[in-house]
């Protein structure tokens, strides 16, 4: 079963459509990034999957649970919806974290000591939020959502106002939370940074759902090759090639690279040079959004 | 369902509009002792410090009161929509509803915090004038600052207790007032400004006389009158309880 479903969902306020139609699904360990230009309702889908909205159109299921339906649903839910994340100012980190964890039904005290230190917050946990920096609130966000071991986590901007050192920690706890079996579906606008370990991109554009990417199993070859054109036609002919395009001078593929050079060299190719390409995704991204 | 509770009340008296409220209606009274056109504006000489109390009742229910419990509840509100806090709440899984009541329950604690307050303050400021038995009247009793004779300490302290319960009864339908406009509007001002506008309104439609005994505006000032409390506090009672239903029906479904 998915861990999260978007079935048609869409948003209207009043005659003007925010979503149109969007549908989508995170499966267990599964990270998926939504992309969009601003104003594309990454933020209003974020608030529509975690119940803070209502859609018009379509439901959101949380482990087969509708989260609009049932507010016992986002018992499985973790999320940051806003950056930086909001919290009480005169409380401190902890006492603020304490009160998610009542909330959350967390029971276990252990367990505010364990998120704190794995978002690097003991340090300040017992200073009052109000004295945290940007990325200090942004990253305690994070810890109140992972609090009470979601299976779902819906994160929207998670990196925005972070340092360095602190992207990297985000990056590397969402890799590792995916390892978990945990379910992550995030809008950013960093795809290259993203693209290191996510899943799927969906990419949003004007309410809609413009394309889905799987970017696992996405590895691409490039080729040089004499003479291209000849080594093109070859490779389509494989089956072990999925897809071929020229690109310059060279040669892109997807699909069995040791495949493609015998019978290239059986043919009489001469090989200059074969490695390991990624995929693009920013440059997909773009003439995607340019297109739509 | 307590913890949450006790969380919402934490908060209330976190904000700045409450304890701005209760500093006011503590130091109001002083100034009203101290007032020197006590006779030509009431006709009232100060002949004891229970008069103080009654007083600084009347003079904050007149206007301050009403809308100090109407600022609190739309700021309860509406300053955790402009920090951000309201959305972290909402994403645990706790129904809305739960969340409003609790923070209902804590709004209605308000009144008699701040009349209580009112009442502390009133008697510190009273304690010149003597605390005990005197010729005149409190105030909110019969006969009004005149009296009907001698009034002795207990008498005066039950009529006080009783004005101030029946005031605070008084303001628990202008904080569910203000809740509604607060869920309609997320706003602290948008909801504040509504809720005193509607209790303006419908101060006008005294120009109806088939409504008035129906009237929220009517009973505002049912502490100087306990002879209406039969009529006046059940139908308090249900307009608290319709303008609450109305706030968790319209948070139910509010987009955040």
């Amino acid at each position: 079963m998915e861990a999260l479903r978007l079935e048609g969902i869409g948003k209207r306020y009043g005659r003007k459509p925010i979503l149109e139609g969007v549908s989508l699904a995170v499966r267990p360990g599964e990270v998926y990034a939504l992309a969009g230009p601003n104003g594309s309702g990454k933020t209003t889908l974020i608030r529509l999957v975690t119940g803070l909205a209502f859609p018009t159109a379509g439901r959101a299921l949380v482990l087969g649970e509708d989260v609009h339906k049932n507010p016992g649903a986002r018992r499985h839910l973790g999320a940051v919806v806003e950056a930086p994340a909001a919290f009480y100012p005169y409380l401190t980190g902890r006492e603020n974290l304490r009160m998610h964890a009542h909330l959350a039904g967390v029971r276990e005290e252990g367990r505010l000591g364990e998120v704190l230190a794995r978002l690097r917050l003991l340090a300040v946990a017992d200073q009052k939020v109000g004295s945290y920096s940007l990325g200090q609130r942004q990253r305690l966000g994070l810890a109140a959502a992972i609090l009470p071991r979601p299976k779902v986590l819906v994160l929207d901007e998670p990196t925005s106002g972070l340092d360095p050192e602190g992207v990297a920690l985000v990056h590397g706890l969402l890799r590792e939370l995916a390892q978990e079996g945990v379910a992550v579906l995030l809008s950013t606008h960093h795809l290259q940074e993203v693209a290191q370990y996510a899943h799927k991109v969906g990419i949003l554009g004007g309410g809609r759902l413009l394309d889905e990417v799987a970017l696992s199993g996405k590895e691409a070859y490039r080729l040089e090759a004499d003479p291209p054109e000849g080594a093109l036609a070859l490779l389509k002919t494989l089956p072990q090639v999925r897809s071929a395009r020229l690109q310059g001078r060279a040669l892109v593929f997807e699909g069995d690279p040791e495949a493609a050079l015998r019978a290239l060299l059986q043919e009489g190719y001469r090989v200059r040079a074969l490695h390991p390409q990624r995929f693009d995704l920013m440059a997909y991204y773009q003439e995607r959004v340019k297109h739509a | 369902m307590l913890r949450l509770f006790a969380f919402e009340v934490y908060k209330l008296f976190r904000l700045r509009s409450v304890q701005l409220g209760l500093l006011a209606a503590f130091l109001l009274p002083f100034l009203w002792a101290l007032a020197p056109g006590l006779k030509e504006v009431y006709g009232l000489v100060l002949a004891s410090g229970w008069q103080v109390v009654a007083l600084s009742l009347l003079a904050g229910m007149e206007f301050l009161f009403p809308f100090l419990v109407v600022m609190a509840a739309s700021e309860a509100l509406g300053s955790e929509v402009a920090q951000g806090t309201l959305k972290s709440l909402l994403l645990r899984p706790l129904p809305r509803s739960l969340l409003l009541l609790a923070k209902l329950l804590a709004l209605f604690l308000y009144p008699f915090v701040l009349l209580a307050v009112s009442f502390l303050g009133g008697l510190l400021a009273g304690l010149p004038h003597g605390l005990g038995p005197f010729y005149g009247g409190t105030g909110v009793g019969a006969g009004g600052f005149a009296g009907v004779g001698l009034l002795l300490p207990p008498q005066a302290l039950a009529e006080l207790l009783r004005a101030h319960l029946l005031a605070g009864a008084v303001l628990l339908p202008l904080v569910a007032l203000a809740l509604l406009y607060a869920t309609v509007f997320l706003s602290t001002t948008a909801s504040a400004l509504a809720a005193v506008a509607t209790l303006l309104l419908m101060r006008l439609l005294v120009a109806f006389p088939a409504l008035t005994p129906f009237l929220l505006t009517t009973y505002l000032d049912l502490h100087l009158r306990p002879e209406a409390a039969g009529l006046g506090l059940p139908l308090l009672f249900i307009y608290t309880l319709g303008f609450a239903f109305l706030a968790a029906l319209v948070f139910e479904r509010k987009d955040l």
